[in-house]
């Protein structure tokens, strides 16, 4: 079958179509999918990064796919193990094939909405405007509305598909929510690590922040709310 | 319906028996159908457009019809990857030309729809000075007219025997905010300037919170 009709299937969440290609060993459909989330997500962040600067757009490309490469590498062997200790049926090898197609699913959500987000970027108050902090505020909302979306759907769609491989519903939405907790978890700290993918105005354009393993996203998120209360 | 039918029978099946013409453009190996529905939708924005204009007159004779139709057209096409993506997400099975032939449609019956209202409006951009009353009815007028059009959506996913809507509501959504923001990026449409387009960037909202509710009441009728 050919690749495009694959993801065209895939979108759909043909979960009977689906399921057996977790079974192939050839790498065409692991390529396929690795270039469609390069793709995806490099279309995507480069419209993100537009509005702090082209170079930032470059930037934000490079770092939106490599953060999920980098999750779903870091995450391989834990989540290989969950589907083990859960009883999903899954080996190591499709563990990943089916994250790695649940991440496909959100890139091409993404790219399909890269035409808007970049509509958008069109009618922000820009950088060099006295407006430029509700820029930056519209362009981080739409960009946090935009993944979400893209990670809701592609985390349905992986529901069904553990529902439809492995032996019992119980056990599909275990592995399922242990792989989304490690997924969150991790990814939310390669965001940090990666920052920035918009870019502070008040900041200068960086493809990582000085020392940028140092501190964590989680600290980061009770110091705001320690400051909030105080 | 025949694959070689004319534009008045489209137009026909567009207006009476839509379904019909969803199920044409959706399961039709080849149809033109798509191309003549973007003929008929551009011109009819465009129309409306000329009435628009009729209000300030000047420049907005050619800037109206332009912005108004071209507007309409790039808000499709901007949404349109979107609407492929978000259809396969419910599951359709649906081509992309087949998409774009029900987005033209949509257009077509809000164009045909603002038609219907062109003497309506005409009758109040003659009655009134203010930029404010005339471009909340003219926004009146087209958020009927696109409800219509949007319906054949949803004889979209009866014909395609979709279950799951929530993705195309949400294009729905995502839609009808690229229109609303494009009447403020291809500002003015309706008064006056110096300047074809805008040189400051505004968000809708904002832009109609500034001059269209708290603009001064119009002047006394004539």
């Amino acid at each position: 079958m050919q690749p495009l009709r694959r993801l065209v299937i895939l979108c759909r969440g043909d979960s009977e179509q689906i399921a057996p290609w977790l079974d192939e060993r050839e790498p065409r459909w692991w390529l396929t999918c690795a270039l469609t989330i390069a793709a995806g997500c490099a279309l995507y962040g480069g419209v993100v990064g537009l509005w702090r600067a082209p170079l930032q757009a470059v930037y934000t490309a490079i770092k939106m796919p490599l953060m999920i490469f980098l999750t779903c590498a870091g995450n391989a062997l834990l989540n290989g193990l969950f589907a083990q200790v859960f009883g999903s049926g899954l080996s190591f090898r499709q563990t990943s094939l089916a994250i790695l197609m649940s991440f496909t699913i959100a890139s091409l959500v993404l790219a399909a909405l890269s035409p808007v987000a970049f509509f958008i970027y069109l009618n922000t108050p820009p950088l060099a405007s006295a407006a430029r902090g509700t820029g930056h505020s519209l362009t981080l909302l739409c960009d946090v509305l935009f993944i979400a979306y893209a990670g809701v759907v592609a985390n349905r769609r992986l529901l069904r598909l553990l529902e439809r491989r492995c032996e019992t519903v119980g056990a599909a939405r275990r592995v399922f929510w242990s792989w989304l907790a490690g997924n969150l978890f991790l990814g939310a700290q390669l965001s940090w690590v990666l920052r920035p993918f918009i870019g502070s105005p008040g900041l200068a354009i960086q493809f990582l922040r000085d020392d940028p393993l140092r501190g964590n996203f989680y600290e980061a998120v009770l110091f705001s709310i320690h400051r909030l209360i105080h | 319906m025949p694959s070689d039918a004319g534009l008045g029978v489209i137009l026909d099946t567009l207006l009476k028996r839509p379904v019909l013409l969803i199920r044409e453009l959706c399961e039709a190996p080849v149809s033109r159908h798509w191309a003549l529905l973007a003929l008929v939708a551009i011109v009819t924005f465009a129309l409306y457009g000329l009435v628009i204009g009729s209000f300030s007159g000047g420049n907005q004779w050619m800037a109206s019809p332009l912005k108004v139709s071209a507007g309409g057209l790039l808000s499709a096409l901007i949404c349109l990857p979107s609407l492929y993506i978000f259809a396969c997400l419910t599951g359709a099975e649906v081509s992309l030309r087949g998409l774009a032939g029900v987005l033209f449609a949509m257009l077509t019956l809000t164009g045909l729809l603002l038609l219907g209202f062109a003497p309506v409006a005409w009758v109040f951009s003659q009655s009134t000075d203010s930029v404010a009353f005339i471009g909340t009815l003219h926004l009146l007028f087209w958020i009927i007219a696109t409800s219509f059009g949007l319906r054949l959506f949803s004889h979209m996913t009866k014909v395609l025997r979709v279950a799951d809507r929530v993705h195309l509501k949400v294009w729905t959504v995502i839609f009808l905010l690229v229109c609303l923001q494009m009447t403020t990026a291809l500002r003015p449409i309706v008064g006056t300037s110096e300047h074809w387009l805008p040189t400051e960037k505004r968000f809708f909202i904002s832009y109609w919170i500034e001059n269209v509710f708290s603009a001064a009441l119009p002047t006394a009728p004539r």
